[in-house]
């Protein structure tokens, strides 16, 4: 689904100036934009009900809201300042680039940056002629910093965490470009060996927002009274509105798995099995933030 | 109509008891939970702690403006109707006008109460509170007069109060949205609802000796009125916990629990009995398919899910099987297998007909089925008890002891030392076991 699509986005963005002739790839549906926009982990980890999903995107919406369209980048430390194109999926499934070699292309179905999740750009390497806008990309390291400046004059600054180079049939995709409770930018561009298939690698700078009111973490409370009395793990809701489940998580000599997920519209109580387990339960809101954890049973 | 809505509720507990044979409590001097007075405590127990269950449910509906608030009043109402027969039986027909007029009266001021906290109306709480100390004067002179002192004014107007003080209190910890006290009030009330009725019994069993022949609190009758108090606990958190949760209510974690809670007392009844490795057992059987499986079915239904119900359903079957063989494990076949079984199945079908009944929007026979979910229980502790008693005879054995101390003493040793007293006491059993020797030779001599 849309992670083989993005896959394809991915490997064929730095194609954009040469001719894709596979036959495979005229058959693929067009992605959806929805798909992505949506957390398709917390519907589908929650069994939740029609009006918590409505609501659940109303505060993905509002979230959203919050961060306006980028209109511009700039990277002072490889001298970068030039304007954010959007670029989309185009009727044969890739991944638009910018149409020019100059600009940077901001993937807009995904989120805005400052937004909770993975924002990506991208932008060429080179040219058919010479270097083009992400030409020194490779340069960037681990504490230099990025601003995207948005449609209403704000600048928001993002700091790299870290760069990675990966084989074009081997990227990270989730990593890139899935749902995270982090604000992130991602920016791509190509690496690597030029060949007939385009460029071998894919370069990508991770970076994460900084210094902005945006990224205050909403404080949610974790769960009281977890006891487990026999087989029957019990606990008390966390009142409050935005808290859509629980992740119960089971402790074996000190490692934590989740094994259940817990709507909150159900009985907040999970039958357990380990008797030389311990466990604990954090809660999760309507943007995915997780409670820290519960006290640990016994 | 009323005559008949009484029969169909009282039917299930009886049935219950049929299924089965009553074996070894033939024998003579065997202990037993079956008695009459034992009957009678468990009929009280029954109509008094669902007139709690069904008082506080009610009020919360109506201060909910639920579309059922209206016909859990009147399941109140009826409630306070069916224990007319019983006065009767005991005081007859005009002693249970007597109570009716009393009694059936008293529920109209929970109307008022919900009235005053819906328009935060102080006057007429305070009205509403006048009206309640009324009751308790004449109801616990009534008592009084009925028991011919032997539930003293005092006494029964103290617990009546305690009793009205606790509906109260867990009506407006809810309207204060404050749940966790409100259920923990709840739980407390519902257990002094036995108390009242073990008092009320105990009085009536006192006065008429001819009808009574043995107290109402020997050991069995207390195992049969515990085992009545958790399973009818149960049936009520389990029914209107599913509501609850149905109606994605704010309270529904606080009902699931106080159902824990009651889980834990069960645990501790059954461990005094089989101890904790037994009680473990029965934790473990109590919740897996049962407790998370009628959580699962609520659940489900809001999801729209009919596979997940199904499957639901399926381990309430499977639970069915496991308690009704860890029953008959337990008392070594003195609660067999196939009518446990049975019973349990019944049981699970009434918490299944109330819910469904309820999310189909007939509050009526939702609230029929409630009733008659209720009543079923109450079949719980005369059945289970009294295969407890059979197989454990000698723990619920009942010595015969007389009311009053023995007068062993004529007072003519008052001002002499003990040693005078014992060597006094010696002299006379020396002069009776004369005497009887004496008569017995005579006797033969003839």
């Amino acid at each position: 689904m849309n992670k083989r699509h993005l896959f394809l986005a991915l490997s064929l963005f730095c194609f954009g100036f040469w001719t894709w002739t596979s036959a495979q790839e005229s058959s693929s549906p067009p992605v959806e934009e929805k798909q992505i926009e949506e957390s398709p982990d917390l519907t589908a980890e929650f069994s939740l009900l029609q009006e918590e999903v409505k609501k659940l995107r109303l505060a993905e919406e509002e979230e959203s809201a919050k961060a306006a369209t980028p209109v511009r980048i700039q990277i002072p430390s490889i001298a970068v300042d030039t304007a954010i194109e959007q670029v989309g999926v185009l009727d044969n499934g890739q991944m638009g680039v910018p149409t020019d070699e100059d600009q940077v292309g901001w993937f807009e179905p995904g989120v805005k940056p400052g937004s909770k999740g993975n924002a990506v750009v991208a932008g060429h390497v080179d040219s058919k002629t010479g270097p083009a806008v992400f030409y020194e990309l490779d340069q960037l390291k681990a504490g230099d910093d990025v601003a995207i400046i948005d449609e209403n004059g704000n600048t928001l600054t993002f700091r790299v965490t870290k760069t990675e180079s990966y084989d074009t049939s081997n990227a990270p995709i989730e990593e890139i470009f899935g749902a995270t409770s982090h604000r992130n930018l991602n920016l791509i561009t190509c690496s690597g060996t030029f060949g007939d298939g385009g460029y071998d690698q894919r370069f990508v700078v991770y970076t994460e927002l900084v210094d902005s009111e945006m990224n205050t973490e909403v404080e949610l409370d974790a769960p009281t009274n977890v006891t487990l009395s026999g087989n029957l793990l019990t606990w008390h809701a966390v009142r409050d509105d935005a808290v859509i489940g629980y992740r119960v998580y089971e402790v074996i000599a000190g490692d934590a798995t989740r094994i259940e997920s817990v709507p909150s519209h159900a009985r907040k109580s999970v039958e357990v099995t380990n008797e030389q387990a311990t466990y604990y339960v954090t809660a999760i809101d309507r943007l995915g933030n997780e409670s820290s954890p519960s006290e640990t049973t016994k | 109509m009323k005559k008949k809505t009484m029969n169909k509720i009282v039917a299930p507990a009886l049935a219950l008891g049929l299924l089965v044979p009553i074996n070894a409590q033939a024998a003579d001097h065997a202990p037993t939970a079956s008695t009459p007075a034992g009957d009678l405590r468990a009929t009280l127990d029954q109509l008094l702690s669902e007139h709690y269950v069904l008082a506080v449910t009610s009020m919360m509906k109506a201060y909910d403006g639920a579309p059922d608030a209206e016909v859990a009043m009147k399941a109140l109402d009826q409630n306070a109707l069916d224990m007319t027969p019983a006065i009767a039986s005991i005081y007859g027909d005009e002693g249970a006008a007597q109570f009716e007029d009393i009694f059936a009266g008293h529920n109209d001021y929970s109307a008022d109460f919900v009235e005053a906290a819906k328009s935060d109306d102080k006057e007429l709480r305070a009205e509403a509170e006048a009206e309640v100390d009324e009751f308790v004067e004449e109801f616990s002179t009534f008592l009084d007069a009925a028991t011919e002192g032997n539930l003293p004014k005092d006494a029964a107007a103290d617990v009546l109060e305690l009793h009205e003080d606790q509906v109260l209190s867990v009506f407006d910890n809810y309207v204060a949205g404050d749940y966790e006290s409100a259920y923990m009030t709840y739980r407390e009330g519902y257990k002094l609802m036995f108390d009242i009725s073990k008092a009320l019994s105990g009085a009536i069993v006192t006065q008429m000796p001819d009808k009574f022949d043995t107290p109402a609190d020997t050991p069995a009758v207390e195992l049969r009125s515990t085992l009545n108090s958790l399973a009818g606990e149960h049936f009520a958190l389990a029914a209107i916990g599913m509501q609850k949760g149905y109606d994605k209510a704010e309270d529904f974690d606080y009902v699931s629990w106080a159902e824990d809670q009651n889980t834990l007392d069960f645990k501790a009844a059954i461990a005094s009995v089989y101890g904790d490795e037994g009680a473990a057992q029965f934790e473990k059987v109590w919740n897996g398919n049962h407790i998370t499986a009628q959580g699962d079915i609520v659940a489900a239904t809001l999801e729209g899910d009919e596979a997940k119900i199904e499957e639901a359903r399926m381990k309430l079957d499977q639970f069915a099987v496991d308690f009704s063989t860890f029953l008959d494990a337990a008392t070594e076949g003195n609660l067999p297998q196939a009518a446990g079984q049975e019973a349990i199945m019944q049981h699970e079908a009434l918490v299944l007909q109330t819910f469904d009944q309820y999310v189909a929007g007939d509050a009526d026979a939702a609230w029929m089925s409630f009733r008659e979910g209720y009543a079923f229980m109450f079949g719980v502790g005369e059945t289970l008890g009294n295969a407890i008693v059979t197989q454990m005879p000698d723990k619920f054995a009942e010595t015969t002891m007389p009311e009053e101390m023995p007068e062993t003493g004529l007072g003519g040793a008052q001002t002499q030392s003990m040693n005078t007293l014992y060597a006094g006491l010696a002299v006379l059993g020396g002069i009776l076991l004369a005497f009887v020797t004496l008569r017995n030779r005579k006797e033969s001599v003839q």
